[in-house]
């Protein structure tokens, strides 16, 4: 897998904490490598949207990657009652090309940004440096990308 | 620059309102008119001068946007267009007056006010593509959108320069999307969340989603706060954004060329194509001819406006209401004064001043007759009013479903008291949804039946002695009388025994009872009935009432009775058990005396024999319970009333002859029974109370068919 400049928190200088909601065990273990990669640690999984929200509440990631279709809760309804509760929240949502409708109305309900499947794990990365930069929470540490200022909110 | 609304005059701001009300009105007629392709060119002309009212008026009365729209869509109308594309501007039309009607609702209760984007964007698709005669300035959709080039029209210009005259920052912003992404409708809400995120959209292209699947360039005028490298690196969305264009947009109102060559200095390598220089040369003096237009505009709204006020005056009808309250109580005080004057009488007989008091006394009746009736008659308005808005819903509604309507109005210079024609529009919309949806029936079905394709709905009011009836009727298949009564006995409403005596127009009333549903059959005569006891409650409160006649295969039509007025009733006056009651004329067939010993029983019931016909009889005093003994001898009154097609005697212990009562409504608080819908005071100050026929026959005879009467 590629290299990637580690991504952390600025503030408290730690690796940044990502919730990874998908009901496909694989595409969890997936994209936490892929996370991983990018220097950050694993908050916290969950297979629906039920359990993403308990587990928002406990772990209170930095990152939030939602799949959209899942059972029980779907993610858009995941994300809606996340950020009623925690407006902050940064949620990036991950789907295949077909769910456009879901994406937009995920976006409308207040996600932060959204990502293809397959996964490239360099959009991602860009994807993610740029949901934590908006609010001025993340800087890359060490080289690369230009964008170290962490703009204060 | 233009003053709010707020600070016009309020009565020319009220007749703005109403003069753009009757604009939106024909605005629909002949949208509707252009969409059957019978308005022609006189058609598509009227469209264009309405539309033209509409702007001058707007800008006169301060409503920017709407004049802007009504501008933007004036120039779009020509008569060749709409010979070329009929549907089109059919369409354009109609969308038209729904923007206007919002933008007004919202204007007259000083909401902030709505998008007109979809409009818009219907405008721009009308001169976007190859209209005969090019229409003036190149609307931007029609310039290859590579490159952000700024092309704001003269209100999203107007928008700007009067935010930076509020001494906010505004950037213009242009963001070419990344083609490379597969979701652009996505990417384009992304990007309006992030401008979302960093200040307050003034303008942006494409406004709406509908175009969004096409976007690649979005441009935007937004006010922040943020610095410009703040606000560049935050629109470097990763995977959604290409190239980001942003300029401090600081020059004020007129001056459109330097602000275009501006941006060409300062737009980092994306070059503006040349055509950017010559497209801002017309739009601004494109703004400069619609100034003058607009002064011209404003002269010829403010001449109309003084004309009509001379010839008319416009009143809140609470005004009316009061004069009308005050009319009521002087019928009171002359009712009082007349049992005063018959007591003089009766005293002093060969007293002369008897006579001048008879006399005075006859001259002041006549007189407050009147101005009785004078007081009414301003309140009478034209049931056109009301019937006016039905083409457009027909319209719609059949659009929607598939089929093919014609909607055919008469009597609509009928007059009817205002405080009734307004409650009206909600029952009457939906009988005539019912009618659409599923009285007629699909096109195929129809020609199958050996009808003509296009249904016909009609509706028609006029006046039927103390009352107006209104009509609405199909042409369509019909209700089924056996299926209803089948629902009916299924429903638990009827007892087959009971469905076995319904007449026919008894059968057809079930469908008014709350909770009657046809929807099991989703096929047939679907929903028919689905929220008709909504009907009948209306028709109750304004004291009328709804018949059903139908005729399976032919059609249907439904038949409502209303009072001319809600201020006074005739009515009949009857003691029960010391209480005074009174009954509307309206419904008194006959008054008839009966005999204990010929009141009968049957099934239950009594019953007794009025001609050749058996009568159920309703004992009023079990409303106060005071059952009297019953003699053999005793004699009765009984009053009958037909309802319906059914008649029912009222029996009653004494009648006090007939009165014009002055209804006055009954508190909700004092009204703890149905049985009466309102009350009255007489010169005695004795209390009556005004039974609700329908609900008191209903419930003291017993069975629930009769509620399906009402």
């Amino acid at each position: 897998m590629e290299q990637f400049t580690a991504l952390s928190v600025s503030k408290e200088n730690r690796p940044v904490r990502y919730l990874v909601v998908d009901d496909s065990v694989f595409a969890r273990r997936n994209l936490a490598r892929m996370v991983e990669s990018f220097g950050g640690v694993m908050a916290g999984e969950a297979g629906d949207g039920f359990t993403a929200i308990t587990e928002y509440n406990r772990t209170l990631p930095d990152i939030v990657l939602m799949d959209i279709t899942m059972p029980q809760m779907e993610g858009i309804e995941a994300v809606e009652r996340i950020v009623r509760q925690h407006p902050d929240a940064r949620i990036v949502m991950v789907s295949s090309v077909g769910y456009q409708e879901n994406i937009l109305a995920a976006l409308q309900k207040g996600a932060r940004h959204f990502v293809q499947k397959p996964v490239r794990p360099d959009v991602l990365y860009e994807i993610v440096r740029y949901v934590l930069n908006d609010d001025g929470v993340l800087v890359g540490s060490g080289v690369g990308g230009g964008h170290k200022q962490g703009v204060p909110s | 620059m233009t003053p709010p609304l707020d600070d016009r005059s309020s009565d020319l701001r009220e007749l703005f309102f109403e003069t753009a009300h009757e604009l939106l009105q024909s605005l629909n007629e002949d949208g509707l008119a252009l969409e059957r392709g019978t308005g022609g060119e006189e058609a598509i002309r009227r469209v264009r001068r309405v539309v033209h009212t509409l702007k001058g008026d707007a800008a006169a009365i301060g409503m920017r946007e709407l004049s802007q729209l009504a501008h933007d869509f004036e120039d779009v109308l020509t008569p060749e267009l709409a010979s070329e594309r009929a549907a089109d501007v059919a369409e354009a039309v109609l969308a038209a007056a729904d923007t206007f009607e919002s933008l007004l609702s919202a204007a007259a209760k000083n909401l902030p006010s709505p998008g007109g984007e979809s409009l818009r964007a219907l405008i721009r698709r009308l001169c976007a593509e190859p209209a005969p005669k090019a229409p003036r300035v190149a609307v931007d959709s029609k310039a290859p959108r590579q490159q952000a080039s700024f092309e704001w029209n003269e209100y999203e210009h107007s928008l700007i320069s009067e935010t930076l005259a509020k001494g906010e920052t505004v950037y213009h912003v242009g963001v070419s999307l990344d083609l490379t992404n597969l979701m652009p409708s996505a990417a384009w809400q992304l990007v309006r969340n992030v401008l979302h995120s960093c200040g307050s959209i003034l303008v942006l292209h494409p406004a709406d989603d509908a175009h969004a699947e096409h976007v690649e360039v979005v441009e935007a005028a937004l006010s922040s706060t943020l610095p410009l490298e703040t606000l560049r690196k935050r629109l470097r969305i990763p995977a959604v954004t290409g190239e980001v264009v942003l300029d401090r947009a600081d020059v004020a109102g007129e001056a459109l060329h330097e602000l275009v060559s501006a941006q060409h200095g300062a737009a980092e390598g994306a070059a503006i194509p040349s055509a950017a220089p010559s497209a801002a040369a017309p739009s601004a003096h494109a703004a400069a001819a619609a100034a003058g237009a607009g002064a011209a505009n404003n002269l010829s709204a403010a001449s109309r406006a003084a004309a009509l006020v001379d010839k008319t005056l416009r009143v809140d009808s609470e005004r009316i209401d009061d004069v009308l309250n005050l009319v009521g109580e002087l019928i009171i005080g002359k009712s009082m004064l007349s049992r005063t004057v018959a007591e003089f009488d009766r005293r002093f007989q060969r007293d002369p001043l008897a006579a001048r008091f008879a006399d005075a006394l006859g001259f002041q009746s006549r007189v407050l007759d009147t101005l009785q009736k004078s007081v009414m008659k301003i309140r009478m308005v034209p049931v056109e009013q009301l019937f006016r808005r039905f083409p457009r819903i027909v319209r719609d509604i059949a659009k929607m479903r598939g089929k093919d309507v014609a909607l055919t109005i008469s009597g609509e210079s009928t007059g009817l008291d205002k405080s009734i024609l307004e409650p009206l529009a909600e029952p009457i919309t939906h009988l005539i949804r019912n009618c659409v949806d599923h009285g007629i029936e699909p096109p195929e079905e129809r020609i199958a039946a050996g009808k003509p394709a296009r249904g016909t709905i009609r509706l028609s009011a006029r006046h039927e002695g103390n009352h107006v009836v209104i009509e609405v009727g199909d042409d369509g298949r019909g209700i089924n009388r056996d299926r209803i009564v089948e629902r009916a006995i299924e429903l638990g409403f009827v007892t087959p025994e009971e469905a076995r005596q319904l007449t026919d127009m008894e059968a057809l009333g079930l469908i008014f009872i709350q909770g009657f549903t046809m929807l099991r059959e989703v096929t047939q005569i679907s929903g028919r009935g689905v929220g008709m006891d909504v009907v009948k409650t209306a028709l109750e409160n304004l004291k009328g009432t709804v018949n059903v006649q139908t005729a399976v295969g032919k059609g249907t039509t439904f038949f409502l009775q209303l009072p001319l007025t809600l201020a006074s009733i005739k009515a009949l006056l009857a003691d029960v058990g010391g209480q005074l009651y009174a009954i509307p004329v309206a419904s008194v067939v006959e008054i008839t005396r009966v005999t204990e010993g010929e009141i009968h029983e049957v099934d239950g019931h009594e019953v007794f024999q009025l001609r050749n016909q058996v009568v159920k009889l309703v004992r009023l005093n079990r409303l106060n319970n005071a059952g009297a003994p019953a003699r053999a001898s005793r004699r009765l009154f009984v009053i009958v009333v037909a309802l319906g097609d059914r008649k029912f005697g009222l029996g009653v212990d004494n009648l006090r002859g007939e009165e014009e009562l002055v209804i006055k409504a009954l508190d909700s608080r004092m009204t703890q029974s149905e049985f009466v819908n309102g009350a009255s005071i007489l010169g005695d100050g004795t209390v009556v109370l005004i039974l609700n026929l329908p609900v008191v026959v209903a419930r003291l005879s017993r069975a629930v068919m009769a509620e399906a009467l009402a």
